[in-house]
């Protein structure tokens, strides 16, 4: 904290600093809060959302594994997630790869295009798909909506492989094939390996994106993923079973963040070999 | 596979001119095989779908066969003529630009906090501004019900402070909406400026500090100006996102302040009137379209600085 510490020093007994610190920790608050506030209530003893819970229970964590549309639509949505995860992986890395080793005609439209599925409304996309599935005779279901959840995945695995790309040493390629190494085998134990930090935070953020996603899963499924269920059941009964099933949730969202920022940090010790 | 294949020298016995052909043709055809996975997804599922939206507006709804193709601007003119749509369209555009300003006028003092202030507890920040983006937003709303609803905690502490002597509604309302819709998209608004605010030279605020600026002085004349890229960035991103937002509206709103992407999906879905539904996409997606284009050109004029971006 260099370029402010003398501010930061003479500003710390102030007023003004401890209001500002304030300020800061209500905004944790506010962030934090209602995440808070769904963990603890997943293990309330009563059905009434009532906050601090008179009693504690597993009864919400019984009754939603009991609840088969929350196993079949969780079951769907791991499937549809890693496989909208495994096909923007392949489709965005050959994409950045694409952009960022070649130079030909038309590349910066290409650059654009790929962007575009992030800044445009995702209702707008999921109302097109549904107006134009029948062109591919499709229908609505696994097929349909992993295809379409990959519209969204694809862009954010290209930027971030081209995020990894961006101190990346073209010429550890050139020793390789130089060196006898066949393309093949330049791809899968030169490129690859350094690019893997891009490649997974990637994948990851296409399964997350894909295992929340609403506004395109209404047009693409017949509402069986499992935040469609959740919303479902939301609206007419909403009972701690939510909760527990989004407590669920953060632990796995937690758990797939871990492993990413493990990933990550092993980017380091590749820095330090090469 | 890769470039870098094609790019290194061709191989020993290529003296021949047909084998050179071969070689350019190759890595002319290299990034575009490359693409082809990516555009065999974009292109079918994406691209045409965008152009079908843009042809079915046009198109006439009828109750017994779908749609019946014509040349009509029926459907754009009951969107902007149709109460029911209109207003739609009006409560979504108030509600992104509240979302939006609020979220900035919150979001710019805690972006700052956590680059230049957090110290050691940046790392903490982090976690809770990542939090949101990593818990399911079905969580986020029931959290948020227990808290506003009307015998809620906001509630049942104003009561028995009181403050108030009947709940106040808060959710089922707009107002539980733009609540919702702050904390979904407060993340959105943060990064952005953090991470411009985390570019600025260091070098900078010295000599700012070193030719006697005070540090308010320093913020207002070379953070501010330098961070502006980030702001805008921010600022359309969680424009667009409440914009086309469908979770808040349906489970926090109640059916007297309509959105815009509920209507959408109620026409398409609900109604079956897919040449309406896709006209009223279309003027969601310009709106979209140009609001990113009058930012950016607002933000070269305003910032010539940041031309580079």
């Amino acid at each position: 904290m260099s370029p402010e510490s003398s501010g930061q020093a003479a500003g710390r007994a102030t007023a003004g600093a401890l209001l500002y610190r304030a300020y800061v920790v209500g905004i944790c608050v506010f962030v934090i809060a209602p995440i808070a506030v769904a963990i603890v209530l997943s293990f309330s003893s009563v059905s009434q959302l009532r906050f601090p819970p008179p009693g504690l229970s597993l009864q919400w964590y019984a009754k939603a594994l009991a609840t088969r549309e929350f196993v079949s639509g969780f079951t769907l949505s791991v499937a549809v997630a890693a496989s909208v995860s495994a096909v923007s992986m392949v489709a965005g890395t050959l994409a950045a790869l694409a952009i960022n080793h070649h130079r030909f005609p038309g590349r910066a439209v290409v650059q654009v295009f790929v962007a575009m599925p992030l800044v445009l409304p995702a209702v707008v996309i999921g109302l097109g798909l549904l107006q134009t599935l029948a062109w591919y005779g499709m229908r609505t279901g696994f097929a349909a909506v992993v295809l379409g959840h990959a519209v969204i995945g694809i862009p954010y695995v290209t930027y971030l492989v081209l995020a990894a790309l961006a101190n990346y040493d073209l010429s550890l390629e050139h020793a390789s094939l130089s060196l006898g190494a066949g393309r093949l085998r330049t791809f899968v134990q030169v490129t690859l390996p350094l690019l893997r930090p891009g490649i997974v935070a990637g994948g990851a953020f296409a399964f997350l994106l894909s295992f929340d996603n609403v506004a395109l899963s209404l047009f693409l499924t017949r509402g069986d993923t499992l935040p469609l269920r959740l919303m479902q059941h939301i609206q007419y009964y909403a009972d701690p079973s939510v909760a527990a099933v989004s407590t669920i949730l953060v632990v796995i969202s937690l758990v797939v963040m871990l492993v990413v920022g493990r990933t990550l940090r092993q980017r380091e010790d590749i820095r330090l070999v090469t | 596979m890769t470039g870098v294949a094609s790019v290194a020298a061709p191989p020993l016995g290529a003296a021949a001119p047909g084998a050179a052909w071969l070689a350019r043709a190759r890595r002319r055809a290299a990034p575009w095989l490359l693409l082809l996975p990516a555009a065999t997804v974009l292109i079918p599922f994406f691209l045409l779908p965008l152009v079908a939206l843009l042809r079915n507006s046009f198109n006439r709804d009828d109750p017994t066969a779908l749609m019946v193709t014509d040349f009509t601007w029926v459907n754009y003119a009951q969107v902007v003529t149709d109460p029911l749509y209109l207003g739609s369209f009006v409560n979504s555009l108030a509600m992104a630009a509240a979302v939006t300003a609020v979220t900035l006028v919150f979001g710019y003092p805690f972006a700052y906090y956590l680059v230049r202030w957090a110290g050691r507890g940046s790392l903490a920040l982090r976690w809770v501004i990542y939090t949101p983006l990593i818990v399911s937003v079905i969580a986020r709303v029931f959290g948020w019900m227990v808290i506003i609803a009307d015998s809620g905690l906001v509630n049942t502490a104003l009561l028995t402070a009181g403050i108030i002597d009947e709940p106040l509604r808060l959710l089922f309302s707009a107002g539980g909406v733009f609540l919702g819709l702050a904390h979904r998209y407060f993340p959105l608004m943060v990064l952005p400026i953090a991470s411009s605010i985390a570019k600025i030279d260091p070098a900078l605020l010295r000599v700012s500090a070193g030719l006697g600026s005070r540090t308010v002085r320093t913020f207002f004349h070379v953070v501010l100006p330098l961070s502006l890229p980030g702001v805008v960035a921010g600022a359309q991103l969680v424009f667009a996102a409440v914009l086309s937002d469908f979770v808040m509206p349906l489970l926090m709103g109640s059916t007297r302040f309509r959105m815009l992407a509920p209507a959408i999906f109620d026409e398409a879905i609900g109604n079956v009137s897919w040449a309406s539904a896709a006209a009223m996409a279309m003027v969601m997606l310009a709106v979209v379209a140009g609001m990113l284009l009058v930012t950016n050109r607002m933000f070269r004029l305003a910032a010539p600085w940041a031309r580079t971006l």
